[in-house]
C-alpha cells in the first residue's frame, strides 16, 4: 500500500495555490490534512498527478468571529476546531470524527471538500445553515451549505477552485444536538458512522421551536435536511408526539443506500431513533 | 526529489525525498528507527503514531514533505538520554500493558502527550483516548490501568 | 507429575514476575520481521487476482520490467521448480489440494498472488505491479474448484457414540438451533513478513520469517525448494501477534526465496494490511447445526451435530480439516451424554484459504451448544442455569461420551463461582425491572474445557499427529544458563516463564537466565506455539534438559568439593555443601572445570554442561473456566454494550499469573470480536467486501469493559509441575457468553438469529420481527 509518485507543490500564499489550481485543474488534488486523502492514494484508489499542500499559506489559517460569525479558515484542523470554535454543535460532532491522532492533522474544510455522505461535519454545516467559501482566480464567491454538496464526493467546487474557508451564520444556535451510530457497540467513538442527526432548534417565549434544522448523514449520497420533518416541528411545543411524529417523517423521507454494515431497512430505523433522542435531548 | 529538514528526536536532518515518501518510511527506512509501525497505511490501527511537533499524528498518513521544518519525536526518544523509562513505559510494564509488543510504540505516543498536563485521567476518558491504536493481545484493560497509574504523581 | 520437582525451590515459578521481554518493546528496540533490513535489500509486490474464479489466459510483464526501480518479474514458469505444498494429515478419504506457488492455469480467488515484482523499494514494487496486465477468463462457477474433488467436498466424516438414534426417539423434548460462524480474519497487528537471504558461497538460504513454527517451516521451505534442511535456517526475531495465523507455508514466502536465490540478493515481502484482509489468515467460517434430546426433567441425553466448514480455495493448509474436526469432538464439552453423533466435513471454495485461528473449532462447539442449553431452558420452562446444573459433570476425573479421559478439574465449581461473582440472582431481579423501562439486560454464562499440551496421544479432535518437541539446557564458560526453546511465543511471555522454571531448578534470578527460540540454528527441534501447547511442552522439555544438567552440575561439585552428592545443594548461583556456607562453588567455576579440568571431565565423560530433553505428554491436559457476560442491548439502534466480562479460570499450576491473565484478557476480547464485531464478506460474486480496517472491525478499547479475573488451581496429573496450559479457552467461550447473554436480553426475537456477528442491524432486524 504506498501511493503513486506525484509532483508536489507547496504553495506560501493562498494566491499561489489559487494559481497552481488554476494551472493543474483535474490533474491536481488539494492537501491539507490528508486524512482523506492519503488513505486513497496508499490504496491507489486515488493517484493524482499534482498534490497541492495548502498549510504553508498563512492567510488560511485562523478561526475567526465576525459579529458572531464564525469563519473557520482552510488550514485550521479539526483538533483546534474542537477547541477553539466555541461552536457547540462542531465541537460536539467532532468527537466522532476519527481519532485524537487523526483529528490533529485533518481539517474542517478538508472534510467539507472530501464530502463524505457519512461525514460529520458536512452535516453540521448543513444544521448550522452554513456557507462555504470558494475563491480561485476568477474570484470569490459562497455557496450555502444546502447547495455545496451534490452527491457522493461530489461538491460545487470548481476544479479550480479552493474552499478557503466555511461559515456560521451563529456559533451558538440556543439548543443543538448530535447523534450517531456506528456498526460498533453502543457508544464507541471514532468510527465511520452508519447514520448520524445534526440538530438544532430555537425555542421561543412560550417554548414553541423555531429555526428548527434536522440534518441527516449517511442516508443519502450527501448529507441532507429532514425538511418535512423541520417543518412539522415550527412553531409548536416539542411534545413527545410531536417529536415522534417528526422523527418519522425523516425516517420515511430518506432512500438510504446499502453498504457492508447496513442496509436500508437499518438507515431508516436509525433515523427515526437518533432523531428522536436528538429532538428529546434538545427539548430537555 | 525534494529536500526537507526535519527535527527527528532532536537532531535536524536533512534529506533528499521523494514526495511521496511516507513519513513512517522516511523514519523506519531512511533513518533506521523502526520503533515506529506500519500496521495499516491508513490510520486505523494507531500503530504508526509519532509526535509532530508535541501532537500525535499518525506517520502512516503523512508525506515526509509535510513535515518539512517540523519537528518529529518517536518512541526511541521516549526514555530519557540516560536511558531511564518514561513513566509511562514503566507503567505498562508493571501493569503488563504489552503482549507482543507491536501495537506499543503507537500507544505510548498517543498518549504520552496527555500526561504532560498532570492531570489525572480516568479509566473512561483513557479508553477514549486509546481507541485509536488497536491492539489484538492485552484485552486493553492493563494499559488502562497503567495509563491511568502513570497520570497519578 | 504434579508436584513440583523436589530438588527445586519454588521462588520464582508462580510468581508475578516482570517480562524480561518488555524493555526492548517498550522503546522501540525490538526487531520484528518487518523491521530487518539487510544491505542490498530488495522488496516484493505481487499481482493478484481480481477475480475469484478464472482461467488464466496471459500475464504481460512487457511494461513492469521498464517502470524505474524494478529489478525482476516472476511468473508461474519462474517457480515452476518449486515443490507444491500440502499438509500432512493423513485421514482415510480426505481429497487433497496440492498448492502451486503461482498457478499458471487457473485462480480460484480474488487475492490469489499470479506473479511478483522485485523493486529497490515497494514504492518501486508496486509501480512495477501495476503495469503488468493479467487476462483472464471467468470460469463457470458449476464447475469443481479442484479436479478430482466433485461438489467441493474434500473431507467428511461421521460416527455415533451410545445409542444416538433411539434416545432421540424416545426424547422428551428435542431442541434444535443452527448458527452461521462467521469468516473471521486473525489479523495480527504485525502483518505476514519474510526476508529471505541466500548466501551463495555457502549455499544457505536464512529467511527471516514472521512464524509460529520455526523448524516446521523450516522443513517447509527446505522441501518446497529443494534444499536440504541443513542449508536452511528460519530466524523469528520478534513477532507481533500470531494467534494461529502464521503457521502456515505461503506461497508468498516461497516467492520470495526463490527471489532471493534467484537475483542473489536479500528480499523482503512485508504484507500490507490489504493482503492481509483479501489474501491472509481467514478463520473459522462454518455452519453448525446441533440437536439435543432432553427428558423430561431437563436431563440432556444426546446430542447430534452437523457441521460444514468453509475451507476457501484450498485445503492444503493447517487451517484445513482443523476447524470441522475439533468442532465435532468438542461438542460435548462438559455435559454429561448417553450419546452424541457427528457429522462433519469442509468444502473448498473460491475464497481465500483458512488459517487456524485461536480457539479452532472449540469456538463454533462451544457458542452454538450454548445457545442450544438456552434455548433448551427456555423451552422447558427451567432456568438456564439450573439446566446447566443438572448436566454439567462434576468436579474431578471422567471419562466423555467419545471416550477421551479428562483430568481432574473445577468443571462445576468455576460454574458455580462465575455465577456468585456475576451476582445471577440478583440480576436476574434487575434484568426484570430494567424490562418494565424498556431496557434490555441479558446474561450469558459458558462453562469451558479446553484440551491442552496434545502430544502423540491425544490427537486434536480425532486428528492423528505425532509430536516432537525438545528443549536444550546449557551453562556456558561464564556460568549463565542458557536455555533453548523450539516453541515460539507471540506475546505470551516464554522468555520469561522459561527463565523462571529455569531459575528455579538452578537457583539463579530469572533475569540471570538467556532464554532462545525463534532461530532453527539455535534452538532444537520442536512443534513451535499453537493450540496452547507451550505452557506443557516447555515445562516438560525445559525440565527434562535441566534435570540432566543439574544432575552433571553437582557431580562437578562432587569432585571439587570432595562431597557426597546428597549433600549439595544449590543456592544463589553457586553448588554448596548443606550446612557449611564456606564451601560452595559458582556456576563459572563448575563450567570451567568440566570443560578444562581433566579429572572432572574424565568423572563426566562429557565436558560439557549441555543437555537436551524430548517431551511428549502421555496424555492431554485440560483445563476449564467459566466466563459470564452481562450485557444491555438498545433496542432503538441493536447495538450492544458490554457491562461485564466475568472469567474464572483454572489452568492448574501457573507459572506466571500475570501472564496468564494476560492471555484470558486478550483471548476474551477476541472473542467479543467475534461475537459482534468482526466479519469477512464476499458478494454474490465471489468479490470481498470488507477489504479495509473500516468495514473489518477490531475490537477497541471502547467496545470492552474491565475483564474480571479470578483463578481456580486443579494442578495438572499430566502436566509438569501441574501446569495445564490456557489460552483458547477464553476465546472460544466468549462468544457463547455474549451470544447467548444477547440471546437473552432479547429473547424470543433471538429465535430469528441464525448467524453470527450480532451486528446492530441484526439485532434491530431480530426485534421487528414478531
Amino acid at each position: 500500500m504506498k501511493p503513486s509518485a506525484f509532483e508536489y507543490l507547496a504553495p506560501e500564499t493562498c494566491e499561489e495555490a489559487l494559481g497552481a489550481l488554476a494551472e493543474h485543474g483535474d490533474d491536481a488534488a488539494v492537501l491539507a490534512g490528508g486524512q482523506s486523502l492519503i488513505p486513497m492514494m496508499n490504496l491507489r484508489i486515488a493517484a493524482p498527478r499534482v498534490l497541492i499542500d495548502v498549510m504553508r499559506a498563512p492567510e488560511l489559517r485562523g478561526i475567526g468571529n465576525a459579529g458572531g460569525r464564525i469563519e473557520i479558515g482552510a488550514g485550521v484542523r479539526m483538533a483546534q476546531a474542537e477547541r477553539e470554535s466555541g461552536v457547540a454543535l462542531m465541537t460536539a460532532a467532532l468527537r466522532h470524527v476519527g481519532h485524537p491522532a487523526i483529528r490533529n492533522c485533518g481539517t474542517v474544510c478538508g472534510s467539507v471538500a472530501h464530502a463524505d455522505p457519512a461525514g460529520e461535519v458536512p452535516a453540521v454545516l448543513l444544521a448550522l445553515d452554513g456557507e462555504v467559501v470558494l475563491r480561485s482566480l476568477r474570484g470569490e464567491r459562497s455557496v450555502a451549505a444546502d447547495d455545496f454538496f451534490l452527491s457522493y464526493y461530489s461538491t460545487a467546487r470548481e476544479p479550480d477552485e479552493l474552499v478557503v474557508a466555511v461559515r456560521i451564520p451563529s456559533a451558538s444556535p440556543p439548543r443543538v444536538a448530535f447523534r450517531e451510530v456506528t456498526p460498533r457497540l453502543g457508544g464507541s467513538t471514532g468510527e465511520f458512522a452508519t447514520a448520524g442527526v445534526a440538530a438544532t432548534a430555537e425555542p421561543d417565549d412560550l417554548g414553541r421551536w423555531r429555526r428548527v434544522r434536522i440534518a441527516l448523514l449517511g442516508v443519502a449520497d450527501r448529507p441532507v435536511r429532514a425538511r418535512e420533518a423541520e417543518a412539522l416541528l415550527t412553531g409548536v411545543e416539542p411534545t413527545n408526539d410531536a417529536i415522534a411524529a417528526a422523527a418519522e417523517s425523516a425516517a420515511t423521507t430518506v432512500d438510504p443506500p446499502s453498504d457492508v454494515h447496513a442496509g436500508p431497512d437499518y438507515r431508516r430505523r436509525a433515523v427515526r431513533v437518533l432523531t428522536t433522542r436528538a429532538l428529546a435531548e434538545i427539548a430537555s | 526529489m525534494t529536500r526537507v529538514s526535519i527535527e527527528v528526536n532532536g537532531t535536524v536532518e536533512e534529506l533528499d525525498v521523494p514526495p511521496r515518501l511516507l513519513l513512517a518510511d522516511l523514519l523506519r527506512d531512511r533513518l533506521g528507527l523502526t520503533g515506529t509501525k506500519i500496521g495499516c497505511a491508513m490510520g486505523a490501527c494507531g500503530a504508526c503514531t509519532v509526535l509532530l511537533d508535541g501532537a500525535p499524528v499518525r506517520a502512516c498518513l503523512m508525506f515526509s514533505v509535510q513535515a518539512n521544518g517540523r519537528s518529529v519525536r518517536t518512541i526511541e526518544n521516549l526514555a530519557n538520554e540516560a536511558g531511564e523509562l518514561h513513566p509511562l513505559q514503566r507503567a505498562l510494564r508493571e501493569h503488563h500493558g504489552l503482549q507482543c509488543g507491536y501495537c506499543t510504540p503507537g500507544i505510548l505516543m498517543a498518549i504520552a502527550p496527555l500526561l504532560e498536563s498532570g492531570q489525572p485521567l480516568e479509566p473512561d476518558a483513557v479508553r477514549e483516548a486509546i481507541a485509536g491504536n488497536l491492539c489484538r493481545c492485552t484485552g486493553y484493560d492493563t494499559i488502562v490501568d497503567a495509563v491511568v497509574e502513570a497520570s497519578r504523581p | 507429575m504434579n508436584d513440583w520437582p523436589l530438588y527445586a525451590q519454588r521462588r520464582w515459578a508462580g510468581k508475578r514476575v516482570q517480562r524480561l521481554e518488555d524493555p526492548g518493546m517498550l522503546t522501540g528496540a525490538t526487531t520484528y520481521v518487518t523491521d530487518v533490513r539487510l544491505p542490498r535489500m530488495l522488496e516484493l509486490a505481487f499481482i493478484r487476482s481480481p477475480a475469484p474464479n478464472a482461467r488464466i489466459v496471459s500475464i504481460d510483464d512487457e511494461g513492469a520490467r521498464s517502470v524505474p526501480g524494478v529489478r525482476a518479474v516472476l511468473g508461474p514458469e519462474d517457480l515452476s521448480h518449486v515443490h507444491p505444498t500440502m499438509d500432512f494429515v493423513e485421514l482415510d478419504g480426505a481429497l487433497k489440494t496440492p498448492r502451486v506457488t503461482l498457478p499458471g492455469d487457473r485462480v480460484r480467488y480474488v487475492g490469489e498472488p499470479l506473479a511478483a515484482v522485485v523493486g529497490d523499494d515497494r514504492y518501486a514494487a508496486e509501480d512495477g505491479a501495476d503495469a503488468v496486465i493479467v487476462a483472464l477468463e471467468p470460469l463457470d462457477d458449476h464447475e469443481p474448484i479442484h479436479d478430482g474433488i466433485p461438489g467441493d467436498r474434500y473431507f467428511g466424516q461421521a460416527a455415533a457414540y451410545g445409542d444416538v438414534d433411539a434416545t432421540f426417539a424416545r426424547a422428551e423434548h428435542v431442541v434444535r438451533r443452527r448458527l452461521a460462524f462467521q469468516r473471521v480474519v486473525t489479523s495480527a497487528i504485525e502483518t505476514c513478513g519474510i526476508v529471505a537471504d541466500y548466501d551463495a558461497a555457502g549455499e544457505e538460504l536464512t529467511c527471516y520469517l514472521s512464524t509460529q513454527m520455526p523448524h516446521l517451516a523450516r522443513a517447509a521451505l527446505a522441501e518446497a525448494l529443494g534444499l536440504p534442511v541443513s542449508h536452511v535456517r528460519v530466524i523469528c526475531p520478534a513477532m507481533g501477534g500470531a494467534f494461529g495465523g502464521k503457521e502456515v507455508m505461503l506461497p508468498e514466502y516461497l516467492c520470495a526465496a526463490a527471489a532471493a536465490i534467484r537475483l542473489r540478493r536479500p528480499v523482503r515481502w512485508v504484507e500490507d494490511r490489504s493482503e492481509a484482509l483479501t489474501a491472509g489468515a481467514h478463520g473459522k467460517e462454518a455452519g453448525a447445526e446441533l440437536e439435543a434430546a432432553f427428558d423430561g426433567d431437563g436431563r440432556l441425553r444426546a446430542i447430534r451435530s452437523r457441521f460444514v466448514s468453509d475451507t476457501g480455495a484450498y485445503s492444503s493448509g493447517i487451517g484445513a480439516y482443523v476447524e470441522f474436526m475439533v468442532a465435532a469432538f468438542t461438542v460435548p464439552g462438559l455435559y454429561r451424554l448417553d450419546g452424541y453423533a457427528y457429522d462433519t466435513g469442509g468444502i473448498v471454495s473460491h475464497k481465500a484459504p483458512l488459517s487456524p485461528f485461536r480457539g479452532v473449532g472449540m469456538t463454533t462447539s462451544q457458542t452454538v451448544r450454548e445457545v442450544l442449553v438456552d434455548d433448551a431452558a427456555r423451552a422447558l420452562g427451567i432456568d438456564r442455569m439450573e439446566l446447566r446444573r443438572r448436566n454439567l459433570v462434576a468436579d474431578g476425573p471422567w471419562q466423555t461420551v467419545l471416550g477421551e479421559h479428562y483430568e481432574p478439574g473445577s468443571w462445576r465449581t468455576a460454574f458455580e463461582r462465575a455465577l456468585e461473582l456475576i451476582d445471577y440472582e440478583s440480576f436476574l431481579e434487575r434484568q426484570a425491572a430494567a424490562r418494565t423501562d424498556g431496557r434490555l439486560l441479558g446474561v450469558g454464562v459458558s462453562p469451558f474445557v479446553e484440551a491442552a499440551g496434545l502430544g502423540s496421544a491425544g490427537g486434536a479432535g480425532g486428528l492423528p499427529g505425532t509430536s516432537h518437541d525438545n528443549a536444550t539446557v546449557s551453562i556456558d564458560l561464564s556460568g549463565r544458563i542458557t536455555v533453548a526453546l523450539p516453541t515460539f511465543s507471540h506475546g505470551q511471555g516464554h522468555r520469561t516463564t522459561a527463565a523462571q522454571l529455569v531459575a528455579d531448578m538452578f537457583a539463579v534470578a530469572p533475569e540471570d537466565v538467556r532464554v532462545l527460540d525463534g532461530d532453527t540454528a539455535r534452538t532444537p527441534f520442536g512443534m513451535g506455539t499453537f493450540g496452547s501447547r507451550s505452557g506443557v511442552f516447555i515445562a516438560g522439555t525445559v525440565s527434562g534438559a535441566g534435570r540432566i544438567v543439574r544432575d552433571k552440575l553437582l557431580r562437578v561439585a562432587e569432585v571439587l568439593l570432595e562431597a557426597a552428592y546428597e549433600d549439595l545443594e544449590l543456592v544463589d548461583g553457586t553448588v554448596g555443601v548443606r550446612g557449611a556456607p564456606s564451601r560452595r562453588i559458582p556456576l563459572a567455576a563448575l563450567s570451567g572445570a568440566a570443560h578444562f579440568a581433566p579429572h572432572v571431565r574424565a568423572e563426566l565423560g562429557d565436558p560439557t554442561l549441555t543437555a537436551t530433553a524430548f517431551f511428549d505428554p502421555p496424555r492431554p491436559t485440560h483445563s476449564n473456566g467459566t466466563i459470564a457476560a452481562v450485557v444491555e442491548v438498545d433496542p432503538g439502534t441493536g447495538g450492544v454494550k458490554i457491562e461485564r466480562i466475568v472469567v474464572v479460570e483454572d489452568c492448574g499450576t501457573m507459572l506466571n499469573p500475570t501472564i496468564v491473565e494476560g492471555q484470558i484478557r486478550g483471548g476474551v476480547a477476541q472473542g467479543v470480536g467475534l461475537a459482534l464485531l468482526e466479519r469477512y464478506v464476499y458478494d454474490g460474486a465471489g468479490q470481498p467486501q470488507t477489504t479495509t480496517l473500516a468495514e473489518y472491525l477490531l475490537p477497541r478499547a471502547t467496545d470492552l469493559p474491565t475483564i474480571e479475573i479470578e483463578h481456580l488451581e486443579t494442578p495438572s496429573e499430566n502436566g509438569t509441575a501441574g501446569i495445564k496450559g490456557m489460552a483458547e479457552g477464553p476465546a472460544s467461550a466468549t462468544p457463547a457468553a455474549v451470544v447467548c447473554a444477547v440471546f437473552d436480553a432479547i429473547a424470543p426475537h433471538s429465535d430469528a438469529i441464525h448467524e453470527l456477528p450480532l451486528r446492530p442491524e441484526t439485532i434491530a432486524a431480530a426485534l421487528a420481527t414478531p
